[in-house]
């Protein structure tokens, strides 16, 4: 299985060329839709990961 | 107050085809109501999304969501999925996919596939649209 970045940047591509073919006619318009959805996928992934980054990751470790 | 002239699609007012049958040809296949109104080459792009989207998440052995009793949001969660049209009973029903828990990509494969079938449902509406002459 590919990385977790990869599969994030490939659904933001994914997602980002659908809304821009859909909801927009020009090219440049069509860019501009693409690069918005796109960084504020993978944009908004790394933030929310940043800030669980201080968050234990596994279960709780058994008490002594 | 922004200017929306230049991003929104424009409108006709005319319509092009058949709505009803426009809905009903998106919702079988991706891209097809669009191929019906002549949006060729708009039909030949959404239908590679939607399929890279699909693939992705079979590839990666996501969940295709099916109606389980007790959990009220499978409901809604299958009824997104159905939105893929036919791939979508081609999988469950001849390819009697299902998915495999404990596979490495099955959460990212679960939103591949919910992504696909909600993404044609969308383009359902915008067959509807466009054949309505409200987008061009």
């Amino acid at each position: 299985m590919p990385n977790h970045f990869l599969l994030m940047n490939l659904y933001a591509t994914i997602v980002g060329a659908f809304f821009a073919l859909l909801w927009r006619r020009q090219m440049r318009d069509r860019i501009k839709m693409f690069l918005q959805v796109y960084i504020g996928l993978v944009g908004g992934g790394l933030i929310a990961a940043w800030l669980m980054y201080p968050f234990p990751s596994g279960p709780p470790s058994p008490i002594p | 107050m922004t200017d929306v002239s230049n991003t929104a699609p424009a409108a006709s007012g005319e319509a092009v085809g058949n709505p009803q049958l426009a809905c009903v040809l998106a919702l079988l296949f991706p891209g097809l109501g669009h191929f019906y109104l002549g949006k060729r080459l708009r039909a030949v792009a959404f239908l590679l999304i939607v399929a890279a989207s699909l693939v992705t998440g079979v590839w990666l052995q996501g969940n295709l969501f099916r109606p389980e009793s007790g959990q009220p949001l499978t409901f809604l969660a299958t009824l997104g999925s159905m939105g893929m049209g036919i791939p979508y009973f081609v999988l469950r029903f001849v390819r009697d996919y299902t998915g495999t828990p404990t596979a490495p990509g099955y959460e990212y494969g679960t939103a591949f596939l919910l992504t696909a079938g909600l993404m044609n449902l969308l383009l359902m509406l915008d067959a509807w649209d466009i054949a309505t002459g409200k987008k061009d």
